[in-house]
């Protein structure tokens, strides 16, 4: 049986973010990208210090990945001649920011950065049926998903905790089902639409829409 | 459910060859030559495709829509997983500025959908180095599940700037040729690739046998120099194979030539198999490490050498490093793998190890 444990959403703007990290951390976290940061933010709400040892996948996915630093690294190059700065160059590399983070987190074991190919869809039913799948075989005991971007004005985070063993914080049960119509939205803030359905009267059950499940589909039922 | 995954094809277009087979007849013959790019007044070796095309989109999609046809008839519905560390920045560096970059940062998953007429859900991955095997790892995961039948995993890495001037920026590139495991080694060589593994729930004779990612935090451009979480990682993919050390016939290394890497996997691989060492192999000398793309396309042209009863030799290995301790395969020999293990070490931290297997 596989539990959610957290579904919530962040947003900072450039000023209110390396404020917010170092509240976290009672330090900056130095050459460190937006993403990076968010995700440090985000693992960090989600996860109770006594849980950040326990083995961990990171599974995230971005429509905007660090699209403002690859136009910063695009311009530095110019016509092809030159090298960049080496920050602004690994500041394009999503996948720092696991390696990054996982000082913080020792339990982080994995990490994979799924970026999106167009800005109204997510990916989350890739993201949950993988993290399903792997508690299922026992690769972890929790697994971040997330959806993170970065805008010029806002940084956003969008997370869901899945986990093996049922806890305190749990909120809802997962499982696959036969997908049926009026499924939530496969969109970036699906973890907004999980938090406020558990807050609200409503439907004991809610299915997520996927386009490639073979008529299997992810089912969130309250506890 | 976990259902077995096996691997019902494969495509391939690199420096070496423009299918499995040709790179395998490469391999054997020990063709390892490479071009070289400018940089500045920097000038590096560099493995391309052999494509006259120069516009970037146009040769993008002629390498693409050349690897889909070597797959066969594929279901529209079948569905894409697209491993690349850089998508199509060479496309935005040609054009110039304005870039004209779309919102979706994987925008061109969508592109490379519609040259292979696949209709069907898209997924991509950009995890540096390991992005071949986080796409492979994801597609068998929902293959086993049974949330999928089949699948089409690409690795796409295209010639572009940025990733040549950043790697150069972080002094990671050779200047005169990729020399794994051995005493010269100084750097990578970078290259071109397109490569391509339809899994399916179909019997077939190649399975995944075992996939485990990692993740090495020691330092954002290289890893712990122990190697012990290249260790915990083969390690565990032994475990989930139900495989020991003694299982594995053939080692595909990282071994990009690399002086910091290089030793790490070396150490680690010393941890996992001790003194009963399996063969070595590096084929980055002869393909280049192709960065996103690499582990598809290295798994691609492993499998048609080993099918042929082929292990090639490692290229360019000729001094042995005493600190290091291993030997790749220093000449070609006929053998019959029946089970190999492939190692990518990513650039950020990203490790992953993959065990296929034969007739089990």
């Amino acid at each position: 049986m596989i539990h959610l444990d957290a579904a919530f959403s962040q947003q900072f703007t450039p000023a209110e973010l390396p404020a917010a990290v170092r509240a976290a951390l009672g330090k900056p976290l130095r050459r460190a990208a937006v993403l990076t940061q968010l995700a440090l933010l985000g693992a960090f709400a989600a996860l109770p210090a006594e849980r950040r040892s326990l083995p961990t996948a990171l599974l995230w996915q971005s429509t905007s990945g660090p699209r403002l630093e690859t136009l910063t690294l695009l311009a530095e190059i110019g016509g092809g001649g030159g090298e960049p700065m080496p920050y602004d160059f690994l500041a394009t590399q999503p996948a720092l920011a696991a390696a990054q983070i996982q000082p913080f987190l020792p339990g982080l074991q994995a990490a994979s950065h799924v970026p999106l190919d167009n800005a109204k869809d997510a990916n989350w039913g890739l993201l949950l049926s993988l993290a399903m799948a792997w508690l299922n075989e026992g690769r972890y005991s929790q697994v971040l998903c997330a959806q993170l971007d970065h805008r010029s004005d806002l940084g956003s985070g969008h997370w869901l905790l899945l986990s093996r063993a049922p806890g305190t914080a749990s909120l809802a049960r997962l499982a696959m089902a036969a997908s049926e119509p009026s499924g939530l939205p496969d969109i970036p803030e699906l973890p907004a639409r999980i938090a406020h359905w558990l807050a609200s009267p409503g439907p004991s059950r809610r299915q997520l829409e996927s386009p490639a499940g073979r008529g299997q589909t992810v089912e969130f039922a309250r506890l | 459910m976990a259902r077995t995954v096996f691997i019902a094809g494969s495509g391939l277009f690199c420096a070496r060859g423009d299918s499995p087979s040709t790179v395998r007849d490469a391999l054997w013959a020990g063709e390892c030559t490479a071009a070289s790019r400018q940089l500045g007044e920097r000038r590096f070796p560099y493995f391309p495709l052999p494509l006259a095309e120069t516009d970037w989109l146009r040769r993008a999609e002629q390498a693409i829509r050349h690897v889909g046809g070597q797959l066969g008839n594929l279901p529209m519905d079948t569905p894409l997983f697209v491993a690349s560390s850089s998508f199509q920045i060479g496309h935005f560096e040609q054009q110039g500025a304005p870039f004209a970059m779309p919102v979706g940062s994987a925008s061109f998953t969508r592109q490379i959908a519609d040259w292979l007429e696949l209709r069907g859900p898209r997924y991509s991955f950009s995890n540096a180095c390991v992005s071949g095997f986080s796409a492979i790892d994801a597609a068998s995961t929902l293959i086993a599940a049974g949330l999928i039948d089949e699948a089409l995993v690409l690795g796409v890495e295209l010639a572009n700037a940025s990733t040549l001037a950043g790697f150069a920026a972080m002094e990671l590139l050779s200047p005169n040729g990729c020399h794994p495991f051995d005493a010269r080694r100084n750097g990578l060589v970078l290259g071109e690739a397109v490569a391509a593994v339809r899994l399916t729930a179909q019997p077939g004779p190649w399975q995944i046998v075992g996939q485990r990612n990692g993740l090495d935090g020691y330092s954002t451009t290289g890893p712990d120099p122990a190697g012990n979480p290249i260790a915990r990682v083969m390690t565990d993919c032994l475990h989930a194979a139900g495989l020991t050390p003694a299982d594995i016939d053939l080692v595909k290394v990282q071994a990009a030539g690399s002086p910091g890497t290089d030793l790490a996997e070396a150490r680690a691989l010393h941890q996992v198999f001790g003194p009963a060492m399996p063969p070595l192999l590096s084929l980055k000398p002869a393909l280049g490490h192709t960065l996103g793309a690499s582990g598809i396309a290295e798994l691609a042209a492993l499998l048609a050498c080993i099918e042929a009863g082929q292990v090639p030799a490692t290229a360019q290995f000729a001094e042995p490093d005493a600190e290091i301790g291993l030997a790749p395969t220093a000449h070609r020999q006929a053998a019959d793998v029946r089970c190999t293990l492939l190692n990518l070490i990513g650039f950020g931290g990203g490790l992953a190890s993959l065990i296929v297997a034969r007739d089990r």
